[in-house]
């Protein structure tokens, strides 16, 4: 099998649809850059390993966005993302170190991308929080009908359910609960 | 239950064309509902984004551990340690490791070295030759004599843990971690890279006793830890913080045996995951009383971790010939202000007094 190599485009295109061949290009072609970067400024792999996994992800939701371009080469966008995210852990850690800066790599303005990122981040952690409090099986119901577009035969069928209304009632009080503890709280 | 079907029907676009004009019509003039309706939106909304985001987190830490989960520590030494401090630090962090699981085999053996052919043996003795050489040469560092000596060799550091046992500056590690130093320094969140001497070595249980250049900081902050005499048992849940890496990693387990490796009766076995860097780190029981200093762990088994007993610090302490020393180390033995305090409380409370040694080398 010959090699194959993607531009900065087919990796967004990749991004974009989920194509686990070029989510894995991308994954490898990176993970040395921010790596060392990580391990050189007071981190080691299991952090780096952390940061670049989240890097991906900003960048992977950010190209979701409707009207997402990359105005620079997307090493440097990575590159950019990655060490913001570090620098905000080292912060977080209360670390007294002092930060090697790095002259090797360029770096754009992503505050707007990390600004996203945070608020996205607490919302789904207090959408986590509260699905926890749900516990199961109102959890898989209410994603299975709202993510996964199952109708309610399939769920009933699913959860052992005599019938779809009683899985209808079940899923309306699962939302109904999910509602009270995620506003509400 | 009607109105949610609605929403549904709605955002699902399951609804007929003219439905939905008297949908967006009430959305308009209805702000109740209108209102309900936002909620509705956002909290599926919050369900999609939330499922989306643990798949593709999966997904990415799927293809980690597929390309670089085995060889991730490896790659860490060649791309940060080597490089930020020179071959040595690479081969000193190994010999130290072999340092741990070898003096401990001489304590198992009450001290002597028995007679056997294995390679580890014939390490080992090497080890320990090093060992003594490495405490003249950090006496000789304090001195003075040490920084008029040329440098021979690249600089090189070793980093560990080490906790205070007193609010005067003096604290404790392990002295496998500071052979051959030329220098100590401490820091942590609250103090700024001290330097410390060594005041005080016990080589069959592996630690050694510094006191801190300045420790103002420490001196103003109520010294958390208590030495006090009580009986641990097997299962008692135990806990540690320390610096296996620059940032502070907390670790818990329970009190696995009351016997280090080969029944040696110095030791506690742990249940605790440790790391190089552990050594020196304090083992807390959950009342917040010292009850031993983290040593080392089986290198073929995860989780097992060894620490020597508290007690013996006394025995140490009490064994000094410096009587100055041995009225300025005097161990708390009162209750432990983290009694009772919730796990991120002690914790808290402990950090100041808990340090990051970073050991400096010829």
């Amino acid at each position: 099998m010959s090699k194959v190599t993607y531009t900065d485009l087919d990796f967004i295109e990749g991004l974009k649809h989920n194509n686990d061949a070029v989510l894995r290009a991308l994954y490898k072609k990176y993970y040395n850059l921010v790596l060392k970067y990580v391990v050189n400024n007071s981190g080691n792999s299991e952090s780096a390993a952390d940061i670049y996994q989240e890097t991906l992800i900003v960048l992977y939701e950010n190209v979701q966005k409707p009207g997402f371009e990359l105005n620079c080469q997307l090493q440097t966008y990575i590159f950019s993302i990655a060490k913001r995210l570090w620098l905000k852990q080292l912060r977080k850690n209360g670390s007294t170190f002092r930060f090697k800066d790095d002259q090797e790599n360029e770096v754009v303005d992503v505050t707007d991308e990390i600004t996203d990122h945070l608020k996205k981040e607490s919302d789904i952690e207090k959408m986590n929080a509260s699905l926890e409090d749900l516990g199961e099986p109102c959890k898989t119901i209410l994603k299975d009908f709202y993510v996964y577009k199952l109708n309610m035969d399939q769920i009933s069928e699913k959860f052992g359910y005599t019938n779809s209304d009683n899985a209808k009632t079940q899923k309306y009080k699962c939302l109904q609960r999910l509602k009270r503890s995620f506003f509400e709280d | 239950m009607r109105t949610t079907n609605l929403f549904d029907n709605y955002l699902f676009g399951t609804i007929s064309n003219q439905d939905k004009l008297d949908f967006e019509a009430r959305l308009k003039s209805d702000t109740e509902f209108a209102l309900a309706f936002e909620k509705h939106r956002t909290l599926i909304e919050g369900l999609n984004q939330h499922e989306q985001r643990l798949n593709i987190k999966q997904i990415f830490a799927t293809i980690h551990q597929q390309e670089f989960g085995k060889d991730a520590k490896i790659i860490s030494i060649k791309e940060g340690f080597v490089k930020k401090h020179g071959k040595t630090v690479a081969v000193a962090a190994s010999v130290a490791v072999i340092a741990v699981i070898s003096t401990m085999t001489i304590l198992s053996t009450g001290g002597y070295l028995l007679k056997q052919q294995s390679n580890a043996i014939t390490d080992l003795k090497r080890d320990v030759n090093e060992l003594k050489y490495s405490q003249d040469a950090i006496i000789e560092g304090i001195s003075g004599l040490g920084s008029a000596r040329p440098k021979k060799y690249a600089p090189a550091n070793i980093e560990g843990t080490g906790f205070a046992l007193n609010n005067k500056g003096y604290f404790i590690t392990s002295l496998h971690m500071v052979k051959n130093a030329d220098s100590v320094f401490v820091t942590n969140s609250v103090l700024e890279r001290v330097s410390a001497k060594l005041v005080a070595t016990d080589n069959a249980l592996d630690i050694a006793i510094f006191k801190m250049e300045n420790s103002e900081v420490l001196e103003k902050t109520i010294f958390p830890f208590s030495f006090n005499n009580h009986h641990s048992e097997i299962g008692d849940k135990v806990f540690t913080i320390g610096y296996p890496r620059k940032d502070i990693v907390y670790g818990e387990g329970a009190l696995s045996s009351l016997s280090g490796y080969n029944n040696d009766t110095t030791m506690f076995q742990v249940s605790i995951p440790v790391n190089p860097g552990n050594s020196g780190g304090p083992l807390m029981d959950e009342q917040g009383n010292i009850i031993g200093v983290i040593r080392g762990k089986l290198s073929n088994a995860e989780g097992t971790g060894f620490a020597v007993k508290s007690d013996l610090l006394k025995q140490v302490i009490d064994s000094l010939k410096d009587e100055t020393l041995k009225t300025e180390l005097v161990l708390n033995t009162k209750k432990s202000s983290l009694k009772g305090l919730k796990r991120s409380e002690q914790i808290k409370k402990m950090q100041p007094f808990v340090f990051n040694i970073m050991v400096y080398k010829k």
